[in-house]
């Protein structure tokens, strides 16, 4: 009992962590279709300056996450600025464009701050141990259950219950539609991507105390979340914690009773699983699109 | 009417004949004189300022991409041996060039710069290289085209036992780890049951089998032995099954960030274990510092560290340590010191070979090489017949007070805590 209970709060600490760095990129891609290739690089970036907030400045680590989400859309809208130059066929001009802006981040980050492998706040508390049973939830883990659901459910409530969410709503759903409304569109992706940085800007610091972080981590990071937002559907902020608990779970399971070398080849099979049954994510029905 | 000027002939009378040769004569002069720059440029780089002949020197690492953090300390181990040659004049006066590639951690990249290196630039030897995949690519190349690649960080055996190659030779041996951390795990810890992490790659994987084998011959249990990708985001799930396993010790073959992620997560859960025992990625100065106190008590293994040197060589390891940090602005480590040695030992059979007046061709290389018998901060270093080192040791460190001591073999110990300290307590 204990042992399920263990393995479903590291299953869902792991998922949260997924759908946190996911939630970004799918509002981003939702509203402006940008196929951000550098968003992993933006992440780490946040997670740079929270390292040295932290380390150099001795701000505590949750001190970090305001500066984070103040510098990190500032950053966003700067690419924004750079994407708006990218000629049509957009998405896959963006794609060639923000892989290029990737390449060149990685090697900055590499020059400024070096090849090493930083990693935040390693000092270890465990938030709830119960010796009877072996029961241990650590901070960390409380931390990624707590922000994501944070995150999710303040995105979600913007989306569903405000009028400026309603129209980033139906730019996702039908761009040329939304703009025949008198919805401006342009304004949408600039709020997007002011939105999409904030969630950067809390994504970067949890992604270097979880994992670690170094100049050529942005591409897992852009991984996670293509992945997470492929399997919930684009757009979907609920569907997104669902679709990261279940990838998190299927890995933690994968790891107890195949091995840990099964753990991404679970989760692949997952994917292409769900893309074949429900080929619009995991909660939307065909052609009905549902943020 | 046209008045003729013989001294100021218009552009209509010249003949045009005469048009088509001068532009002839003008393309062939500007493509001789093209000739003559690539020339020049060609002689003047394998021309040193002495006028003597350049010697080139190839060097791949993963200087980008996620090996990056040891790539670079080998590439910076294998630049001031370079740099340390010329400044005492080269190898008999010719200065020493080196040509160094960034594999990208990718191995059909340092597949490509090595044909490069060898194809382009006429490289003497290669040396570099961390993590099998990266590094055996290049070896069939080595041993395709003759030329000798001596590898800075290379494990499988299978590299230098299942084909012999000629030209290839390495500066470590999974021997040289396995064989003292058994020992250690049996004599010092006294270990019953042990459980072992390693990853998907040729080096850790093998190092995994033969420390279990090794455990078996003297009674050891290891009741779990899991393999698991580089660069794994959770251990918590493998913890548990450690915890259901009940073994008294953990050994884990990650890399520096696995560790850094592995050792986390063991503190936060608080598991009951007498020791973690990791031999790569946590006798690292910048590992203790990052984890900070998480990190006392662990049990790491390194070949060389300022202050842990191969006896009788401590004023030379002095020497290097002081060098390097004027010269970087930072300290050396193992792995900087794997680079370093790789570098020192083709230098030193370039050098052999040029006392002689021997040409600097690949066989007579490699057979310099095979000959080669130095002492080095790092190891008494001498290839078998393999091109394996035949007294690479590591030595059992433990963390204690945020500095590595030396804590096996008995014969160059410095201390010992019995077992890691609870960061509960």
């Amino acid at each position: 009992m204990w042992r399920w209970t263990q393995i479903l709060v590291a299953g869902g600490a792991l998922g949260s962590f997924y759908a946190l760095v996911a939630l970004g990129f799918s509002l981003i891609f939702g509203v402006t279709h940008a196929f951000n290739l550098a968003y992993g690089e933006f992440i780490l970036l946040s997670g740079y300056l929270a390292y040295f907030l932290w380390k150099s400045w001795g701000l505590p680590f949750y001190g970090t996450i305001p500066v984070c989400l103040v510098v990190m859309p500032g950053a966003a809208l700067l690419l924004h600025l750079f994407l708006r130059r990218v000629r049509s066929p957009f998405e896959i001009n963006s794609l060639v464009a923000t892989f290029g802006l990737a390449l060149v981040l990685q090697n900055l980050m590499l020059a400024l701050f070096s090849a090493d492998y930083r990693l935040i706040q390693p000092e270890a508390f465990p938030f709830l141990h119960l010796p009877a049973t072996g029961l241990t939830i650590t901070d960390k883990q409380f931390g990624l259950l707590t922000f994501s659901l944070a995150a999710t459910l303040l995105v979600h409530l913007l989306l569903r219950h405000t009028f400026l969410g309603k129209a980033l709503r139906a730019t996702i759903q039908e761009r040329e539609a939304a703009e025949l409304a008198g919805i401006n569109v342009n304004r949408m992706g600039w709020l997007a991507f002011a939105f999409g940085g904030l969630l950067i800007g809390l994504a970067g610091p949890m992604y270097g105390q979880t994992m670690y972080i170094y100049p050529a981590g942005g591409v897992e990071a852009t991984l996670i979340a293509i992945t997470i937002t492929i399997f919930a559907g684009v757009g979907r902020t609920r569907s997104l914690l669902l679709g990261g608990w279940l990838v998190g779970l299927a890995e933690a399971a994968a790891a107890m009773w195949l091995g840990g070398s099964w753990k991404e080849l679970v989760s692949a099979l997952l994917l292409i699983t769900l893309l074949v049954v429900r080929p619009s994510g995991l909660a939307g029905r065909d052609g009905n699109h549902k943020p | 009417m046209e008045i003729a000027n013989p001294g100021c002939r218009s552009a209509k009378s010249w003949p045009r004949v005469n048009s088509g040769r001068l532009q002839l004569s003008f393309r062939r002069s500007g493509l001789l004189q093209i000739i003559l720059v690539l020339f020049v440029i060609m002689f003047a780089g394998s021309v040193g300022a002495g006028g003597k002949e350049v010697i080139r020197l190839g060097e791949i690492n993963p200087l980008t991409g996620h090996l990056a953090q040891h790539g670079q300390e080998i590439h910076q181990g294998v630049v001031y041996a370079v740099e340390e040659v010329n400044a005492q004049g080269g190898i008999q006066g010719r200065p020493v060039k080196l040509c160094s590639r960034d594999d990208q951690s990718r191995p059909e990249i340092a597949l490509n710069q090595a044909q490069e290196l060898i194809f382009r630039e006429k490289i003497a030897g290669l040396v570099g290289g961390y993590v099998d995949s990266l590094v055996a690519p290049v070896s069939e190349l080595a041993a395709r085209y003759q030329v000798p690649y001596v590898a800075s960080a290379s494990l499988q055996q299978a590299l230098t036992r299942q084909r012999r190659n000629p030209y290839f030779f390495r500066v470590s041996r999974l021997d040289g780890i396995v064989e003292p951390l058994s020992r250690f795990i049996d004599e010092k810890l006294k270990a019953r049951r042990v459980a072992i992490l390693h990853i998907a790659t040729p080096g850790s994987t093998e190092f995994a089998a033969s420390l279990r084998d090794n455990l078996s011959k003297v009674g050891i249990a290891v009741p779990l032995l899991e393999k698991c990708r580089a660069g794994s985001r959770d251990f918590s799930t493998f913890l548990l099954k450690v915890k259901q396993a009940g073994v008294d010790i953990l050994v884990s073959g990650g890399f520096y960030p696995d560790n850094l992620i592995l050792v986390r997560q063991w503190r936060e859960m608080r598991l009951p274990l007498k020791a973690l025992v990791a031999p790569w990625g946590v006798a690292y100065q910048s590992f203790i510092s990052t984890l900070g106190r998480a990190s006392e008590g662990l049990l790491g293994m390194c070949a060389w560290n300022p202050g842990i040197t191969w006896p009788g060589t401590e004023a030379a390891s002095c020497r290097f340590v002081q060098g390097f940090r004027q010269r970087f602005g930072q300290e050396p480590n193992t792995t900087t010191m794997h680079g370093y040695t790789s570098a020192r030992a083709l230098l030193l059979a370039l050098a052999q070979l040029a006392s002689r007046a021997e040409p600097l061709t690949g066989p007579a290389l490699s057979q310099a090489l095979r000959k080669l018998e130095v002492v080095l901060p790092m190891e008494h270093l001498k290839f078998d017949e393999y091109g394996d080192p035949l007294y690479y040791r590591q030595v059992v460190v433990q963390i204690q007070q945020g500095r590595m001591v030396v804590v096996y073999p008995p014969e160059r110990a410095k201390g010992w805590l019995p077992t890691a300290p609870s960061l509960a307590e």
